[in-house]
């Protein structure tokens, strides 16, 4: 299915509210990475716990450092392991799922997809300790364990429609005029699975956004830095005290960053009919 | 022909899962002992000589080849001898055989508990198809779906556990004795566990309920005059058992095993989640074999027992 045929499904109210948010949140992120926003988040510069204030709008922390430059932060660290992540995960689900479905039937095809079996055993979250206890932790471990365990999804759907486009006249057509396999691929079936690959992209990121968060709480990712799941974790301590700020500021950005997304992943999954049952 | 048909798919079936079994050990037994840790020196004291250290590589057998090492801890592992722990030295079996239960009991009413609401939202979203009722339904899911585990555990402890909400139950702990200190404590995991799980159960149930309800059957059902009630309870749960009972059991390692990590540790309740923290951030190897092996080996069980089931209730399955 062409890509452009997406663009009337973003056009509803849902999509459309969800693609303002992504644009929202992705600007800010983006100031934040080229430095114009969220600049002092590591310094004290108030009291520690100073209420909400027009200077600091969900208040100060422990530290006396701005909550809300740090949850701002935080949203440049979901959007860049996110797309680590869902880069990672959508190539390699589509070149291995691309190779098993032009193959299938064949030992590849059963090699690979026996794989996708052993690595779906394994639940994400075990994998993440594994991984960081044998490549002691931190970032790298985390985005590793879900590369490794979210491109099993990309790559049964590539599979099964790769396997099935296989079989049609106008790939037959293109292997009868003697076009090389990697000329089929690239202009023909690629182009026919982009609507698989944007759906689960935003699906993907989703659930790398969310599982990040948890690693971070449970202290198996981002050790220094700031990762929403950290300031979570500092907010436990918090709220028990009376002091929302970390809580309502990492929750709030977390809230609205997913929520885009999902109603574009909903809005594109329409388009495409492509409503699998969900995880 | 046709037990022979399905007696042949089963056992296929089953031969698939032990390679799977098979796999999934040789990754978890790679991941973690070949890649993991070198262990030689937190056994040694100060200065060790040559001999000591070679002694005590002898002993982890650091020089028997790999495939021979994987060989006996698989051994060991189907007598089912899971070693001992690291820190503290007692034996994994039983350490995990005491946890389990706790588990157990923690996360078995929200996964219950969450899969029926979630039908029942599912009917009702289904059978007013396009209406306010399904929008409501759907709107919900849509924010449910886009809230962390983690938001809601904090959310639900604020509003339930501290003075600044109802302060009803305890913030943390496990101190269970009779029926009314378990509601005392699960009562709040469970909700948590609930409204993680709910807005996406309610999607899947309500794609089960729309799908049946176009099927002719329940017209013909309709035509002699089912009620609404029996076409949904009766017609439809009937024939959409088989992705309902796929789901139910597939879902278990998500639900159990990522619920109760994040819960044990989040409250402090001594199931296997919090033994998985406490050996992740102890180092405790054989600990964590243990538990990524055995969950992984039990995942496979369920679904070899999952299709056997299908294929049993379903002769059209046993084809394919």
């Amino acid at each position: 299915m062409n890509p452009a045929a997406s663009a009337p499904a973003l056009r509803t109210r849902e999509a459309r509210v969800g693609l303002a948010l992504l644009a929202v949140l992705g600007l800010a992120s983006l100031a934040v990475a080229l430095g114009w926003l969220a600049q002092g988040w590591d310094q004290a510069i108030d009291d520690q716990w100073s209420g909400p204030s027009l200077a600091h709008w969900f208040g100060t922390n422990r530290l006396g450092q701005d909550v809300f430059d740090r949850a701002l932060v935080g949203l440049l660290t979901a959007f860049s392991v996110g797309g680590i992540v869902t880069v990672g995960a959508i190539t390699l689900g589509a070149l291995l799922g691309g190779l098993a479905g032009w193959h299938s039937g064949s030992a590849v095809d059963e090699a690979l997809q026996y794989l996708m079996g052993v690595i779906d055993s394994i639940p994400i979250y075990l994998l993440a300790v594994a991984l960081a206890f044998s490549l002691g932790g931190g970032e790298s471990a985390i985005i590793l364990a879900m590369v490794l365990s979210f491109w099993t999804a990309t790559a049964r759907l590539v599979r099964a429609e790769v396997a099935r486009l296989r079989e049609r006249e106008f790939i037959l057509a293109a292997r009868a005029i003697g076009l090389p396999a990697w000329a089929i691929l690239g202009r023909h079936l690629l182009p026919n699975t982009v609507h698989i690959l944007l759906v689960q992209a935003t699906l993907t990121f989703v659930a790398a956004i969310k599982t990040e968060v948890i690693l971070s709480f449970l202290g198996i990712g981002a050790q220094d830095g700031v990762s929403w799941g950290l300031m979570l974790a500092e907010s436990t301590q918090d709220v028990l005290a009376g002091h929302f700020g970390n809580f309502l500021a990492a929750s709030l950005l977390l809230f609205l960053l997913l929520l885009g997304l999902n109603l574009v992943a909903d809005a594109l999954q329409d388009a495409f009919d492509l409503r699998e049952p969900a995880r | 022909m046709r037990p022979l048909r399905l007696l042949s798919s089963l056992l296929k079936r089953l031969g698939y899962g032990l390679a799977l079994m098979l796999g999934v050990t040789l990754l978890s037994f790679t991941l973690m002992v070949q890649f993991g840790p070198d262990k030689t020196f937190e056994l040694l004291g100060k200065n060790p000589t040559g001999e000591q250290i070679a002694e005590v590589r002898r002993e982890l057998g650091y020089d028997r080849p790999f495939i021979v090492r994987y060989g006996a801890w698989l051994g060991s592992l189907v007598r089912g001898d899971l070693g001992a722990s690291d820190t503290t030295g007692e034996a994994v079996a039983p350490l995990l055989a005491r946890a389990l239960p706790v588990t157990l009991a923690l996360v078995l009413p929200g996964y219950l508990v969450g899969n029926l609401f979630g039908l029942l939202l599912g009917m009702l979203a289904a059978w007013h198809r396009g209406g306010a009722w399904d929008r409501l339904v759907l709107g919900g899911s849509v924010a449910g779906l886009s809230l962390s585990f983690l938001v809601i555990i904090i959310l639900l402890q604020i509003l339930l556990s501290t003075p600044y909400g109802l302060d009803l139950f305890p913030t943390r702990g496990w101190r269970v004795t009779d029926l009314s200190s378990y509601l005392h404590y699960v009562t709040v995991p469970t909700l948590a566990l609930i409204g993680v799980t709910l807005g996406y159960n309610t999607r899947f149930y309500r794609a089960i309920v729309l799908e049946e309800l176009g099927r002719e059957h329940i017209r013909t059902a309709r035509a002699f005059g089912a009620t609404g009630r029996e076409v949904l309870f009766v017609h439809v749960l009937r024939n959409g058992l088989v992705p309902i009972v796929t789901r139910l059991l597939y879902s278990i390692p998500l639900v159990v095993v990522s619920g109760s990590l994040l819960l044990e540790t989040y409250f402090g309740i001594p199931g296997v989640g919090k033994i998985t923290f406490d050996a992740m951030t102890s180092g405790d190897q054989p600990v964590l074999l243990a538990v990524v092996t055995l969950t992984a080996v039990g995942f496979v069980a369920v679904q070899v027992l999952a299709d056997t089931a299908c294929r049993m209730a379903d002769p059209r399955m046993a084809q394919s």
